[in-house]
């Protein structure tokens, strides 16, 4: 048997494998770029989000905007200890809505609260602040 | 009829209409057919290529031929002019079958047009016929309207360069139009699917882009290690600040007219608040409300003094 009888076919044949293999190259290529393009997405993702949390936690200008804190209640009533990136306050005398002011300010300026206590004693309160950042 | 067994070509056999049954040949052969198996015509035509020249054949046999949608076409150049061959492949192959040549033997069919310059002394085709040239067309004529002259004999040196592919088509389960067409469909789709494969090759551009503007601006992040350990780093921070705040928030949530906040202390770890309600009912409520805030794990009243603790 000779392949020549059968040139018309192989003809068809060769051309189908290379249809096939280009098929093939095409689904290939097609999950590896997919996976590539995931991987990438994943990367930028994460990428944001550290970035972001960085710019949120890792602010160099917390601790001026902690210094703010100072202005909401006149000096004699606070005892303002700042060493770093840590600071620790001791307040009292304060009215409710000097509480309210002072919680609110500072649980809106990205510090680690490691201590947050507030007291209320007779009709006045007293509060203690660590934090640091 | 004569044979040629030389080298490694196939035999090649000159077939007409008185030739006796082939034997003694194994294996594939060439044929040259004679002017009884087709119709010639000689057109000087202003195209260039041969398959330019193949798509007028059909109007050319036009009234020359019967049925001519049976037949094929073969075109060569020919000096100045083209020269096309009308032939009935049925026919050919069902006289070889006739003849003890099935044309799955058959490789290549020449037509004795071909091979006129060697027709310039007569071959005989047995006893009453032979081929001659004349006026430059290969001819069959009656033996004994020749002259007493030179007899040629009909050999491997008659075998032009380009023939048909004939046995393909007996044994073939598609005709070579059949076949290429499909092939050229086939070979278009696999073009089609090696672009679009190379062009998901490029990888999300933009992405990429925004990446690198990322990278350029934070170069610190370039490394995946000091990535992650940052992302790790703040993200808990993040969350346990976050949890702090929301605690406040609920805290003072809890805070309505005729409940009082005694004392609130957090820290890393938990939260105790004391809360002072006016009367009961105030205290039922603010049971409620603690209870619904979700953030409480543990609550105990003592008369109208209620202290909820819970985790950070």
């Amino acid at each position: 048997m000779s392949w020549q009888r059968y040139r018309n076919e192989l003809i068809v044949a060769m051309a189908l494998l290379f249809a096939l293999t280009a098929l093939f190259y095409k689904h290939a290529r097609r999950s590896e770029m997919a996976q590539i393009n995931q991987q990438m997405a994943t990367e930028f993702a994460l990428l944001q989000e550290t970035v972001s949390l960085k710019k949120i936690w890792g602010d160099k200008q917390i601790g001026k905007k902690v210094d703010a804190l100072k202005s909401l209640v006149p000096s004699s009533k606070l005892v303002w200890e700042k060493r770093g990136r840590k600071l620790h306050v001791t307040l009292h005398d304060l009215s409710a809505s000097e509480v309210n002011k002072v919680v609110t300010r500072l649980l809106n300026i990205p510090v680690q609260v490691q201590k947050l206590k507030a007291e209320k004693t007779g009709s006045s309160y007293s509060m203690e602040i660590a934090c640091k950042w | 009829m004569s044979l040629n067994f030389s080298g490694s070509r196939r035999p090649l056999i000159l077939v007409h209409r008185a030739m006796p049954t082939v034997t003694g040949i194994e294996g594939r052969v060439d044929v040259m057919v004679t002017p009884q198996f087709y119709t010639l015509k000689r057109e000087a035509l202003h195209v260039r290529f041969a398959h330019q020249a193949q798509k007028v054949a059909l109007s050319l046999f036009d009234g020359l031929i019967d049925d001519p949608a049976r037949h094929d076409y073969f075109v060569y150049r020919e000096e100045d002019a083209w020269v096309f061959i009308a032939y009935d492949p049925k026919e050919i192959a069902s006289f070889l079958e006739s003849k003890g040549l099935p044309p799955k033997r058959v490789a290549k069919l020449f037509f004795a047009q071909q091979a006129k310059k060697h027709f310039s002394n007569p071959v005989a085709l047995g006893e009453k016929e032979a081929l001659v040239r004349i006026d430059q067309t290969v001819t069959v004529v009656p033996r004994a309207a020749l002259p007493e002259q030179e007899w040629g004999v009909f050999d491997e040196t008659f075998r032009p360069g380009k023939g048909v592919s004939f046995g393909a088509t007996g044994a073939s389960l598609l005709t070579r139009k059949q076949a290429v067409l499909l092939a050229v469909i086939l070979s278009l789709f696999g073009v089609i699917w090696l672009v679009e494969g190379w062009r998901y090759g490029r990888t999300n551009t933009t992405l990429q882009s925004k990446l690198e503007s990322y990278y350029a601006k934070y170069p610190s992040l370039q490394s995946a290690y000091t990535r992650e350990s940052i992302a790790a780093k703040y993200r808990k921070i993040d969350t346990a600040e976050r949890k702090k705040r929301e605690v406040v928030g609920k805290i003072a949530g809890m805070l309505f007219k005729g409940v009082m906040l005694q004392s609130f202390e957090m820290d890393e770890k938990g939260f105790r608040a004391v809360f002072e309600a006016a009367d009961a009912k105030a205290l039922k409520r603010l049971e409620a409300l603690a209870k619904a805030s979700g953030i409480v794990k543990k609550q105990r009243k003592t008369g109208t003094t209620m202290i909820v603790e819970g985790n950070v």
